[in-house]
């Protein structure tokens, strides 16, 4: 069987620093996978290596049996695979709605003629009121509907977490890739961040995600990708990871 | 309430407020104005009023690429030169009326556009402003310089006024009408391409382009698109120009014009699409309105931009701060040289 992910020998070299190397992994159809590993591991690296962010130095990324390495970052994202970032990225001066609509515009591309002539036959109206649709759905699943007219850059920053979701949702992805959602949250939201993960992928979604919260990964993850200067030193089940020696050694340091 | 009902809600919502605003401003421009302008009986005021809304669409067409797209574009009044020249040399020299000249302005000056812009599309923030800048100056060096052709210095003289299919439109108010409905459509269309899921696309370029690029938008694309869309209706403005004035030279489209224009977005609010016609009326008629003032009425001018600038960040009516937009863009060419830490990506460009 294929995986819906397959990163195979993946390697990206900036100067003489190797960020990432010859990492082997993949990812399954509905797993909900976290990817996690001490600073500097490669961990957003490797996601910028998968979303096509940054070019590959070797080796080859696959989702759904199709290569997907050398795409650009939008060619990806339209295949299915859509992301949040690190340092939160909104667009600070569009309104709520404008935002998640962008993802959804993304996903079902509206050109300068539909633009203009599109209210004036039925496949350009039908595309606006799935683009709307879509929107709101994704609205509507972060609880943000009462904020859809507000400017993004009033929100509060746990609010403007759930919008960089809801815009990596309207897309309707197959495959969402989540980095450190809950930085910066406090312990309640992260509980809460972590139903609505779960939630997700209850609902289907494959999800990956890079997290420092080992609460948060351990108590969701079905499976754990463990990451040290940019080698994959682990790959199991959060009880397995929880007793790696490898992975105790990374963390902790060795024992002298 | 679920998702289906807030959009039936927001819609109707949109709808209503949509209509009473554009119904009064068509009043305004098509009955008061012109029975206003019949009634003084002066030509000055109707070359005022014409002038003003060219500047109106050109403003309108540069909102679409600086103001939406957030593309820094600092060569916009050449492509209003194309497109006058376009129209004077259609008429001049195979004797075509308006009617022909209007669509192949845009046309020609879109096309023109479209490409420069191939080979510039990819430089990031200040190197994209420089690179219209030069475009700028070597489409004007063209007209200055290509004598044979567009006669250099000396101008063309445009021997037919407005007219459709034949039928002369070129009596004063006839112009007018031509002039305003022209401006008119064409402002329908910016806005309803900036007020769309397209323009939002735009925008979140405009926002952050590598992160409207994960999105699914295809950023190289669209910013050509804003960039030549602009540059047609910037070439429809520039037949208007040469049919209604009958005279143009080289030096009505100079950089301090698109200077001139970029300042009446700015003036007027980055983003918005009523900011930058009201930026455009503003920056016309107050110098017209300050006449009195002998030379001191350009200092008003100035003084008008500075206080802008400095008291309302966003002008009048915009979305984004323009010296922050300016700022970052400048930021981002010292950036983008330490960006990726030496992975040979050139400094400036994507």
């Amino acid at each position: 069987m294929t995986h819906l992910l397959e990163i195979r020998n993946v390697s990206r070299r900036f100067g003489g620093v190797q960020a990432v190397g010859d990492v082997t992994a993949h990812v399954d159809e509905g797993e909900l996978v976290g990817l996690i590993g001490p600073n500097g591991a490669g961990k957003t690296t490797l996601f910028n290596l998968i979303s096509g962010f940054t070019p590959l130095s070797g080796g080859t990324v696959a989702f759904a049996g199709r290569t997907i390495s050398g795409l650009k970052p939008n060619q990806v994202a339209r295949l299915g695979i859509s992301r949040t970032f690190q340092n939160l990225r909104v667009f600070p001066n569009m309104s709520v709605f404008d935002n998640v609509s962008v993802g959804a515009v993304g996903a079902l591309p509206q050109g300068p003629l539909g633009a203009l002539f599109g209210s004036l036959h039925k496949g350009g109206r039908a595309r606006s009121s799935e683009i709307s649709r879509r929107t709101w759905e994704a609205l509507e699943a972060v609880g943000l509907t009462h904020a859809a007219a507000e400017l993004a850059a009033n929100l509060p920053y746990g609010q403007r977490k759930y919008l960089e979701i809801a815009r990596a949702l309207a897309m309707r992805p197959h495959f969402l890739i989540l980095d450190e959602p809950a930085a910066g949250l406090n312990d309640t939201e992260t509980r809460d961040l972590a139903a609505f993960i779960k939630r997700l992928h209850g609902q289907g979604l494959t999800v990956m995600l890079v997290e420092h919260d080992m609460t948060l990964v351990m108590g969701i993850c079905q499976r754990i990708l463990v990451l040290a200067s940019g080698r994959k030193i682990a790959d199991g089940t959060p009880d397995a990871i929880r007793s790696d020696a490898a992975v105790l050694e990374a963390y902790l340091g060795v024992d002298e | 309430m679920n998702a289906s009902e807030t959009v039936a809600t927001a819609d109707r919502l949109d709808r209503r407020r949509g209509r009473l605003v554009p119904l009064l401003i068509a009043l305004l421009v098509f009955a008061a104005l012109p029975a206003l302008l019949a009634g003084f009986d002066r030509g000055y005021f109707y070359q005022i009023a014409n002038l003003a809304l060219i500047f109106v669409l050109l403003s309108a067409s540069m909102h679409l690429v600086t103001g939406v797209a957030g593309l820094l574009h600092l060569g916009h009044a050449a492509f209003y030169g194309v497109g006058a020249y376009t129209a004077a040399l259609l008429t001049s020299k195979l004797g075509l009326g308006f009617t022909v000249t209007l669509p192949l302005s845009g046309l020609v000056a879109a096309l023109v556009a479209f490409l420069v812009a191939l080979p510039t599309m990819r430089l990031v923030s200040i190197y994209f402003a420089v690179a219209t800048l030069a475009i700028g100056q070597m489409l004007y060096l063209v007209m200055l310089n290509w004598v044979d052709f567009t006669k250099g210095p000396n101008g063309i003289i445009v021997t037919r006024g407005f007219e459709l299919f034949g039928v002369s439109l070129s009596g004063r108010l006839a112009t007018y009408y031509t002039v305003a409905a022209v401006v008119t459509l064409s402002v329908v269309a910016i806005s309803r391409l900036s007020h769309s899921y397209y323009g939002n696309a735009l925008r979140s370029i405009r926002e952050d382009d590598q992160c409207a690029d994960a999105m699914g938008v295809r950023t190289v694309r669209l910013k050509m698109e804003a960039f030549t869309l602009s540059a047609f209706f910037a070439g429809v403005a520039g037949s208007l120009w040469a049919h209604m004035t009958g005279y143009i030279s080289p030096g009505d489209f100079k950089f301090s014009e698109s200077i001139l224009i970029l300042a009446m977005v700015v003036v007027g609010g980055l983003g918005s699409l009523p900011g930058a016609i009201i930026g455009a009326l503003l920056l016309i008629l107050l110098p017209e309105g300050l006449r009195g003032l002998g030379d001191f009425r350009n200092i008003m001018v100035g003084l008008v931009m500075f206080l802008s600038i400095l008291l309302l960040p966003k002008g009048l009516l915009g979305e984004v701060s323009a010296l922050r937009l300016m700022r970052r863009q400048l930021g981002a060419a010292w950036r983008s040289t330490g960006k990726d830490q030496g992975t040979g990506e050139g400094i400036g460009w994507r």
